[in-house]
């Protein structure tokens, strides 16, 4: 089975420090909501910076339909339609709302195009276009990552990879983020999503991978991963996995 | 209230001075992290391309500033290529840097006292000892006409900063660099342009301070305590609170220097250093230093 994008036995790891991944294995399905999930430190942002390009790849191999990620430039990636949300700081504090909008189509060539495709996003989303003039820093923590998702709807990504995005939310905000993740992958863009939450990011994903000392130990449908009874020992049992 | 304003104009004048002064050096440290210990002497540099250029050819350093900023911005590029692009990839890069800028310091002052000499020098334009009069308050040409082309140099770089595609990557990168790369830009070579804008800004600053003050190269020791007191008020990085910073500390330094004499009137800068690091590192408008 091939996927959209392929991640097969990927060992990579920080400058010349030691391994993190340690085979890490990825089958990407077009439109589908990907969970990946795993105790503190098991590489699953190291994952995540390692397809986008922010980190070389040792051995192993990573496609994006068909073809080969590696030793590309996080630029490069970015403009083949793969948009990663890195966990926290996402955005520019002191840039305006509408300013870290603008630097979302920072990589767009056609220009003319960018403040329309702002102004869909503000018509959307309501919040960022009152907030337009305020400073990204100021809003409250689901009002950032409300506008750090939208920012990649700019590009029309294919892929948006999300790295923890409840991370220190009130849960009726949480529920906010997941909903604006349900939006985008309704428009058909492929989600890869990690959760320290597991059962939660299980229960709104298609998929669900089970990542563990840099390695993936098990891949297949999120139903499936949740009521794998070793896992849900492992990993889901109780609320912190060891 | 004629000798308060007499006071104030003065400090102002000097205030936009410093202000270019320290632009450069809080442009550089946002961008890369580089604490430049070295700008000082750099700004030396541009004051000998503006005495030489005044000396040799008779040209004026406000008609020179633009050549002064252009070698240095040249000079920069050359430095970050040898220096500073390897540095950039190691783990230590921030403890690094200080002691690194610290020799680049040393090394350029020698080559500037090998060079010139250590006498004080000093580029006397017309203006420069020339002074308009309103009643009984003087303004010396030399100091307003310094502090005025500063300000339209810092209007300027804030103007390109705030609206020019690159100026966006500038900010960007500042304020979140990983997230700068994320979104397709070419951190390093933002990095490249911003250490040669703010070297380039050093020139300018050196072509103004050939009139303003008397230099020779191993004055830049004095520069640097009162360099670092400006970006370390305004908050290392900003440069919209180094410019703050600079009329702030130039006014309170004319006025403790008209009172109590010109040996204090140093001493307000390594003062405001020294509160500053204690009672608010992260300075009026910075975020809290994460030098370590
Ligand atoms: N910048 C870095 N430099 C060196 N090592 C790092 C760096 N970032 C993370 N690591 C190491 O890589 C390992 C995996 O970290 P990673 O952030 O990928 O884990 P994670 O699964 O995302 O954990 P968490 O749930 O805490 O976010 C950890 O041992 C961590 O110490
Ligand atoms: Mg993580």
């Amino acid at each position: 089975m091939s996927g959209l994008l392929e991640v097969s036995n990927v060992v990579a790891g920080y400058g010349d420090g030691p391994a993190i991944l340690d085979g890490a294995n990825l089958s990407v399905q077009p439109g589908k909501v990907h969970c990946i999930i795993g105790p503190n430190g098991a590489g699953k942002s190291t994952l995540l910076k390692t397809i986008v390009g922010m980190l070389k790849i040792r051995q192993g191999s990573v496609t994006f339909k068909g073809e080969s990620l590696k030793g590309k430039r996080p630029d490069q990636i970015l403009r083949r339609g793969i948009c990663f949300v890195p966990q926290e700081r996402a955005l520019f504090p002191k840039m305006t709302v509408r300013e870290n909008l603008r630097m979302g189509g920072f990589s767009l060539a056609d220009k003319s195009k960018l403040e329309k495709r702002i102004d869909e996003i503000e018509e959307r989303f309501p919040i960022l276009g009152e907030r337009r003039d305020q400073h990204a820093g100021t809003m409250s923590g689901g009002q950032q990552q409300t506008l750090a998702m939208a920012r990649t709807l700019i590009l029309k990504p294919e892929i948006v990879m999300l790295d923890e995005p409840s991370l220190g939310l009130a849960p009726k905000i949480v529920k906010e983020v997941f909903s604006i993740m349900r939006l985008m992958a309704d428009e058909g863009i492929t989600i890869l999503l990690v959760e320290q939450n597991a059962l939660m990011g299980l229960k709104h994903a298609d998929w669900g991978v089970v990542l563990d000392l840099g390695r993936t130990l098990f891949e297949g449908p999120a139903a499936e991963v949740l009521t794998d009874p070793r896992i849900q020992e492992l990993y889901l049992g109780g609320k912190k996995a060891a | 209230m004629a000798e308060v304003i007499q006071i104030l104009i003065l400090g102002m004048a000097l205030g936009g001075v410093y202000a270019l002064m320290g632009s450069g050096l809080s442009l550089v440290f946002g961008v890369m992290r580089i604490v430049n210990l070295a700008h000082p002497v750099l700004i030396m540099a541009g004051a000998y391309v503006a005495y030489w250029a005044a000396r040799l050819y008779g040209l004026d350093p406000l008609l020179t500033l633009p050549i002064a900023a252009i070698i240095l911005a040249a000079t920069g590029v050359i430095l970050y290529k040898l220096v500073f692009e390897r540095e950039a990839r190691s783990a230590k890069y921030s403890e690094m840097t200080v002691l690194l800028t610290f020799a680049l310091a040393m090394v350029l002052e020698g080559a500037l006292g090998t060079a010139f000499t250590n006498t004080q020098r000093v580029t006397s334009p017309d203006y420069a000892t020339d002074a308009f009069f309103i009643g009984d308050i003087f303004i010396p040409k030399g100091q307003l006409y310094a502090g005025i082309v500063s300000l339209a140099i810092i209007s300027a770089l804030a103007l390109f900063l705030k609206y020019s595609r690159f100026g966006y990557a500038i900010r960007a990168t500042t304020q979140n660099r990983e997230a700068a790369e994320l979104l397709g830009v070419n951190v390093n070579f933002v990095g490249l342009v911003s250490f040669a804008i703010g070297i380039g800004l050093a020139g300018a600053a050196g072509s103004l301070v050939s009139f303003v003050f008397s230099f020779f190269p191993a004055k830049h020791w004095e520069w640097i305590a009162v360099l670092m007191s400006l970006v370390v008020l305004g908050g290392m990085g900003s440069i919209f609170g180094t410019v703050l910073a600079s009329f702030i500390l130039a006014v309170i330094a004319a006025f403790i220097g008209a009172y109590f004499g010109a040996t204090w009137s140093t001493l307000t800068f390594f003062v405001a250093l020294f509160v500053v690091l204690l009672v608010r590192p992260q300075g009026i408008f910075g975020e809290k230093p994460e030098l370590a």
